[in-house]
């Protein structure tokens, strides 16, 4: 709709140029009314006065009608009919209605004891979505396609999406990122319905997580993947404290709760959807987004200590540049179906505390993964577009 | 910390005594729900905190959905074609039959874009409706069908499915009332309006077309409006005994329509009578479900239902609307409403709507809060 809306002020000044024959089909709502216009004064003939009452049935801007109005009237008048009123008037009555896929102008016009129904259709455009600033939170896009986005990761001016069919190497081009590469991805199995999926940079490479996939790649001199069949665990970054080596169970959208910190020593922790490190009083602490619905909170040996707030769960650990030293961004807890927001939080006495508002979001958010010592990648779905959209997300100092 | 909201609940849950077996935390109390709650002296308390706790959004694997529906079907076989069982498929395998009981599917791990979350779903069929609320209400059930007369009488707060308006309310005529005076006597004479007021408590759309609004876009320009007069001055032009007709339902659901088009009919001195069977009838009161997307698939389909000549191929929405202007010339068949399929759906139940704007099952993405993994 966005592009119909963008679209309307030309539209309508198009409106004033009556040159095109008529045409089978419109394009959009000045084609429309160009349309409908020429077949009714061949009803009406030249000399009989026109009748026109308009309404809205649509979802476009009910002021639309008033300007539909006078465009009609125009349009009659450059082909040779006329508006007005009298006994042997045509009653004209168009509506502006709309289907699934089309907008319509639909024309029932009454000659006597004749009534005549013309329609002219034009397509429905998809609606964009203005993206709402937050408070102590900001949010920038960095990309949105159609396809999935399990995770996105920028190294310098080299951007990879990771997706569910492929890996795709962005180049920045000026202020915008073009593609210019990109591998497909072999699933060994088919994909779980809730995929997830993480990539991770580690120069000159990367290294791809998928469920029974454990991929290494390249971006230079060219886009490489080596992908192999397995369940390598998963590294889970929280800014810059060591990160977390967790396995992802087979075939479903949770880590199986096997851990292993850097230090090779192997722990187990209940199911989770997501972890993150915080620090309290110079102790290590982890946060689970458990896959039983609730937030935990862990010591450094994963035995539980308390419970936390009723966050969503996904939850991504970065570094504080303000505020806390070290911070929680967790989502909101909801449907899956709902537009979602970030809240990012700290750790004071074992207790959360939030830090900031909540940073909201047009759709769901699909992942949350820590992107660098103080940003994390949001991906959401909008609902508006159908797109998945992601965002790098940061602290606001000052804000 | 306690958020404000489990704070103000945890106030009432105190100013109670804390029921035997549940913990002073409320993670732990939530996680009684279900296997202790049934033990506890105080178990409002511990349901208004329970439920205060939201669910996790990632979808959960795991649980049995329980569905009731009020059709027997007595089939040999499970359905395979139509709304509802059949659109389980290939996400679910059906793993028990008992024809006009029940029916049970269990998730299939190859399913395409993965394993659904449930593990199975259980379909309990021929419940009549009073049974299938309260049987939502003591949480025997998940998912249960809402009838159109009681979707407004339903009790605040509970969660509903809703299509788009995809089951079109119709008169079809048969072959022995010829008189087409006759049949635009009748369609002039039902009065829409009170139907969709009383008998339908204003659920779904009055509607003079076969395709509804939201599909075609231009349903609004069929007459739906009675007019008493005009089918009083058609019926009187009607020989008397092309005046007389029977009306029947195949859906004892649609009888209190029936009986009011009856009268109806009187009113404009046409005599119709409920035929006791419905195939017997001279018309017949059914509904006919969209079954496409695509307003030119589903009007072709729609006509192939009910024996209509098949419509033109229709590339525009001019056309399609002059292909459905046809099929309705002559009064054989009279649209009166377009009716949505409703759902009531269990709080528990996540990750919907399960249905699709057509009304068609969609549970592979839906999950069970409080499933284990």
């Amino acid at each position: 709709m966005i592009a119909a809306v963008n679209g309307r002020r030309a539209a309508w000044t198009a409106l004033l140029l009556w040159a095109a024959p008529l045409a089978s089909a419109a394009e959009n709502l000045d084609g429309a009314v160009r349309e409908l216009a020429g077949k009714t004064v061949l009803l009406a003939g030249a000399g009989t006065p026109v009748s026109v009452s308009c309404r809205n049935a649509s979802s476009l801007d009910s002021s639309d009608v008033a300007r539909l109005r006078a465009a009609f009237e125009k349009m009659l008048q450059q082909a040779g009919g006329h508006a007005g009123q009298g006994a042997t008037a045509v009653d004209v009555s168009l509506t502006l209605s709309e289907n699934a896929t089309d907008y319509l102008l639909v024309e029932e016009a009454g000659k006597g004891d004749e009534r005549t129904v013309w329609i002219a259709a034009w397509k429905r455009a998809a609606t964009g979505q203005a993206v709402v600033a937050g408070v102590g939170l900001e949010k920038k896009l960095a990309w949105e396609q159609e396809e999935q986005i399990l995770d996105l990761a920028i190294s310098g001016d080299a951007m990879l999406v990771l997706a569910p069919s492929r890996i795709t190497l962005l180049a920045r081009s000026v202020d915008r990122w073009e593609p210019r590469q990109s591998v497909r991805l072999k699933p060994p199995a088919p994909w779980p319905r809730d995929l997830r999926g993480r990539l991770r940079l580690s120069a000159p490479g990367f290294q791809a997580f998928l469920p029974g996939l454990a991929c290494q790649g390249a971006i230079a001199p060219e886009l490489s993947l080596d992908c192999r069949p397995g369940d390598q665990p998963w590294m889970l970054a929280s800014g810059s404290r060591a990160p977390l080596a967790a396995n992802f169970a087979p075939g479903r959208n949770y880590f199986d709760g096997r851990v292993a910190t850097t230090t090779g020593v192997a722990r187990s922790a209940p199911p989770f959807f997501s972890a993150a490190a915080v620090e309290d009083r110079a102790s290590t602490y982890w946060l689970l987004a458990l896959a039983d619905g609730h937030a935990e909170l862990f010591d450094a040996n994963f035995n539980p200590l308390a419970p936390m707030p009723a966050w969503g769960s996904d939850l991504a650990g970065i570094d504080g540049r303000c505020g806390a030293a070290t911070q929680v961004l967790a989502t909101r807890a909801g449907d899956a179906n709902e537009p979602d927001a970030i809240q990012s939080w700290a750790l004071a006495d074992r207790t959360a505390a939030p830090l900031t508002a909540p940073i909201l979001f047009p759709g769901p958010v699909t992942a949350l993964w820590a992107a660098g010592p103080d940003s994390a990648l949001a991906v959401v779905r909008n609902p508006s577009s159908g797109k998945y959209e992601a965002y790098v997300v940061t602290l606001a100092c000052g804000s | 910390m306690l958020t404000k909201t489990t704070e103000s609940l945890w106030g009432r849950m105190t100013s109670c005594a804390r029921p035997r077996g549940c913990p002073a935390n409320r993670r732990a109390c939530r996680l009684s729900l279900g296997t202790q709650l049934g033990k506890l002296p105080h178990a409002v308390c511990v349901f208004l905190i329970c439920s205060s706790l939201p669910a996790a959004e990632r979808p959960r694997y795991g649980g049995t959905l329980r569905i009731e529906i009020h059709a027997s079907i007595e089939t040999a076989d499970p359905p395979q074609l139509g709304p509802g069982m059949p659109d389980l498929a290939p996400a679910f395998a059906i793993t028990r039959w008992e024809a006009g009981r029940r029916a049970a599917y269990a998730a299939d791990e190859n399913a395409p874009g993965g394993r659904p979350f449930l593990d199975a779903v259980e379909v309990e069929l021929a419940r009549p409706p009073r049974d299938q609320a309260i049987d939502l209400d003591v949480g025997k059930a998940e998912m249960i069908e809402i009838p159109p007369g009681e979707a407004r009488r339903q009790p605040p707060g509970r969660r509903t499915w809703v299509s788009q308006p995809v089951r079109v309310l119709l008169l079809d005529f048969g072959a022995r009332v010829d008189d087409p005076r006759a049949r635009e006597a009748l369609a002039l004479a039902v009065d829409r309006t009170a139907i969709f007021n009383v008998l339908l408590q204003r659920q779904g759309e009055i509607s003079g077309a076969l395709l509804p609004q939201w599909l075609s876009g231009y349903a609004f320009v069929f007459n739906a409006a009675s007019d008493a007069a005009k089918a009083r001055g058609l019926a009187a032009a009607v020989p008397a005994p092309a005046r007389s007709f029977s009306i029947g339902v195949e859906d004892a659901a649609l009888r209190p329509i029936a009986e009011r088009i009856a009268l109806n009919a009187r009113d404009a001195g046409l005599a119709v009578s409920l035929a006791p069977q419905a195939g017997a009838a001279d018309v017949r009161l059914l509904e006919v479900r969209i079954a496409a997307a695509d307003p030119a698939h589903a009007l072709a389909a729609i006509a192939a239902t009910l024996g209509l000549a098949a419509p033109p191929r229709a590339d525009s929405a001019d056309a399609l609307y002059n292909a459905e202007r046809e099929l309705l010339d002559g009064f054989r068949v009279v649209p009166l409403f377009h009716l949505a399929d409703v759902y009531g759906v269990a709080a528990r139940v996540k990750g919907g709507p399960g249905i699709s704007p057509l009304g068609q099952w969609r549970l592979e993405n839906v999950w069970l809060e409080g499933a284990r993994p």
